[in-house]
């Protein structure tokens, strides 16, 4: 990273405010210093303290210098039209994950119109986090009037209760989410996981729509030389980086160690068959892997996956620009603007 | 309404008191009005009114919702010049009385002359207002969109003042209203004399419907006259801010107008592949490798070239939300003033007075006076503290401002008539 001219400090204290030196290493640019500062004021001046506004701003300021998430701070992120609950532990929600959630909603709103069908679509959410990805499906799907049954599942317990909260946090958006989401704590890499998935939170022989998930899916050498600082510091590393995974487990698979939860969530998907995979991946390279390993299933368990899709950073509301690729003699659509970031099997011609 | 109030108040009272006749006050221009309607509008009113009566028969027999409406749209123009012909008819009664041989009589019909001639004055008042066309957008909320003039940081604090103004107003008025975008330039820090901070660029939303019409006069040059706080010497400057006025589209109305920008044939449609849209932050990895914040958004119109950047907030989403509304907005009034450029040309041959356009100054601040004047209007007001907190006296002033924009409308349509005629003629002429 560049090192910022001392001038650029200069001009920090004596444009913007004196604290706002301290956020300009984080920060790195001048909008952005204001943009931050103002909204840490914001939220001073919103939550009522017995603490002087001004010293609880030069708080958050100088936690801000240290690299703390300025979500951790302010303890939200806006999600689309919602407010999701942000706490150390948790993983925060992206930007990119925003754009490609509203991209499948508006996916399942235009399939499930054509179809007119009028049992709710069943969505599960692998490693949901802040309960986010489902939260905002649900809240998408209120215009539509589609209806939804959602589960997201996670392995951490602090990530469970947090997205209890968001649902009852949002709940002013969302009315009809109380009845038709839950969130379970569990372990997909267990060997049980599908039959007692099946077994206790999926209603009778129930169909699976769309399996979404966003799992770690940074290499430790990326984790190290490739992440932010205030990630690297501050973010779960559970929520980052698949090394929490015993090694037998992972050796079993036969993989490169960061795309270990891909071929676990392949084999789930074998099982359950949903009839759509959303999986979140780090760039290009990883979503060309995991294309790759979809349509080796097609030879190994017979699951065919008619449409495989990659989307980029930005594919809510962009053009399609009609690009394509070819992965082993499959015509892979890809859409969007940026890197790699979703790869989308689908077992529906749509 | 005086034509100045406050300096001239005490003058005036003494006036009075002297037992000064009050017909040599001089009254406001904005005060006169259009007495004589001409021939064309009359025959458009008994066109219309006819069209009324018909319709309302019909609608007696059996109710169409068509038909109501339409008969809904005319029923002023009706009854306005129903109000016309009554007192029209009681001056010609009253006119052969006075030719009358009885002395009673004449001075009983000089007595009622007086009030019947100002009810005919008012009824064609009202006959001219119902006749001109509804502005397009009068029934929408709107946009209220605050840039300084170019030059220093002065021009920035008055616009700071500006906004503050129009925000105070709707919260005296009623009107709820919303903060779009208030950015402030670099100089964050830098205060002016009230605390004003340096805008860069504001929008406030009104919501309220109707209040399009209530705000549109308010867009110009709004100039002013006052020391600069960071004024050593004690001299006046003079900066200028504009605002714009745009149409907004209500959020969640019921009406047809709500799919009205996925209509092409309307004022707000923007063709989506026409709008360019960018993230303005570094690039670089994303996903869960980085935790952005950055979530400002720019939208560029590739035709017009218009563009609309929106940082405010920390939702991308709403940004661009925001961004895409000011757009529009923007957009629709750009189509809107180029018709009206048409039109006014076509009726320029007819109308000699010189039309506002955007870069006239429309109002001025004198601070050393204690003066708000609208050039427009041709009026003063004092008590400028009370203006700036959105207070009483901007209600007045921009009350005079309707007037004079309602007689302005009511002149380029008879204008419009007249360059109406003069063409039917010369295409008879001409065959």
């Amino acid at each position: 990273m560049p090192r910022l001219p001392p001038s650029i400090f200069w001009r920090a204290r004596r444009e913007i405010s004196p604290v706002a030196s301290l956020l300009l290493p984080v920060c790195r640019t001048l909008q952005s210093t204001a943009n931050e500062l103002r909204w840490i004021r914001d939220h001073v001046h919103r939550t009522p303290s017995v603490i002087p506004a001004g010293i609880r701003i030069w708080q958050l300021c100088e936690e801000r210098s240290r690299g703390v998430p300025l979500q951790y701070l302010l303890k939200t992120q806006p999600f689309g039209p919602l407010e999701i609950l942000c706490r150390k532990g948790v993983l925060i929600p992206r930007q990119e994950t925003e754009s490609y959630t509203f991209h499948l909603s508006s996916i399942l709103s235009s399939s499930s119109s054509s179809s007119s069908s009028s049992s709710p679509l069943t969505i599960l959410d692998l490693c949901t986090g802040t309960g986010c990805i489902p939260l905002l499906l649900l809240c998408c799907s209120q215009k539509s009037s589609s209806h939804f049954s959602c589960t997201g599942i996670d392995i951490s317990a602090r990530a469970i209760s947090l997205a209890k909260q968001n649902l009852s946090h949002n709940l002013a958006l969302i009315p009809s989410a109380s009845s038709s989401i839950q969130f379970i704590r569990g372990d997909i890499f267990s060997t049980k996981f599908t039959s007692e998935i099946y077994a206790q939170h999926l209603p009778d022989a129930a169909e699976i729509d769309v399996l979404t998930a966003n799992p770690p899916y940074i290499s430790p050498s990326d984790f190290r030389s490739q992440t932010a600082r205030s990630v690297r510091h501050y973010e779960p590393r559970l929520a980052l980086v698949p090394d929490s995974v015993p090694s037998e487990v992972s050796k079993k698979y036969g993989c490169r160690e960061e795309d270990v939860f891909y071929a676990r969530i392949l084999e789930i998907a074998g099982d359950l068959k949903p009839k759509r995979v959303v999986l979140e991946v780090a760039g290009w390279e990883q979503a060309v892997r995991v294309v790759e390993m979809a349509q080796a299933q097609r030879d190994t368990r017979g699951t065919d996956y008619k449409v495989i899709e990659i989307w980029r950073d930005d594919v809510h509301g962009v053009r399609d620009a009609g690009e394509s690729t070819e992965i082993w003699g499959q015509r892979i659509r890809v859409k969007g603007e940026g890197d790699g970031r979703v790869v989308y099997l689908s077992r529906l011609l749509d | 309404m005086l034509a100045v109030p406050g300096v001239y108040r005490t003058c005036t009272w003494s006036l009075r008191r002297a037992g000064f006749p009050s017909s040599f006050l001089r009254r406001s221009s904005t005060a006169k009005h259009v007495s004589a309607l001409p021939p064309k509008l009359l025959e458009r009113a008994r066109i219309l009114s006819a069209e009324h009566d018909q319709l309302s028969a019909k609608l007696a027999d059996d109710f169409d919702a068509k038909t109501a409406e339409r008969a809904g749209e005319i029923f002023r123009v009706a009854a306005a010049f129903k109000q016309y012909e009554k007192a029209k008819a009681a001056l010609s009664e009253l006119e052969s009385l006075l030719k009358s041989n009885d002395a009673e009589m004449r001075e009983l019909a000089q007595e009622d002359l007086n009030d019947t001639n100002t009810q005919l004055s008012d009824s064609s008042r009202e006959l001219s207002v119902a006749l001109t066309p509804k502005h397009p957008f009068a029934d929408m909320p709107c946009l209220i969109e605050v840039v300084p003039g170019p030059g220093g940081t002065e021009g920035r604090f008055f616009a700071d003042t500006v906004f503050k103004m129009y925000q105070a107003y709707c919260e005296n008025k009623g009107f709820r209203s919303r903060v779009v975008k208030y950015e402030s330039s670099d100089s964050i820090g830098a205060k002016g004399s009230e605390g004003e901070i340096a805008l860069q660029e504001a929008v406030l939303e009104v919501l309220d419907e109707g209040s399009y019409a209530h705000f549109r006069g308010e867009a110009g040059m709004h100039r002013v006259q006052r020391v600069p706080a960071t004024e050593t010497k004690g001299r006046t400057h003079t900066s200028a801010v504009a605002v714009w006025v745009l149409p907004s589209f209500p959020e969640n109305s019921t009406s047809s107008s709500a799919s009205e920008w996925d209509n092409p044939e309307s004022d707000f449609y923007i063709d989506p592949t026409d709008v360019k849209s960018e993230k303005m932050r570094a690039s670089g990895a994303g996903g869960q490798h980085v935790n952005k914040t950055e979530s400002a958004i720019r939208l560029t119109h590739i035709p017009t070239g218009i563009t609309v950047s929106m940082q405010d907030s920390r939702s991308q989403h709403t940004n661009r939300e925001s961004a895409w509304k000011v757009l529009r907005s923007r957009i629709a009034q750009k189509r809107r003033e180029e018709r009206e450029e048409v039109a006014r040309n076509l009726r320029s041959s007819v109308l000699a007075q010189s039309q506002l356009t955007r870069g006239d100054k429309i109002r001025t601040y004198n601070y050393g006076q204690d003066r708000c004047t609208d050039h427009r209007a041709g009026v003063d007001f004092h008590n400028l503290p009370d203006v700036l907190r959105g207070g009483p006296t901007l209600g007045k002033v921009m009350e005079a401002v309707h007037t004079y924009l309602a007689e302005s409308d009511i002149q380029a349509l008879i204008a419009d008539e007249a360059a109406a005629a003069i063409a039917s003629t010369k295409a008879k002429n001409g065959k």
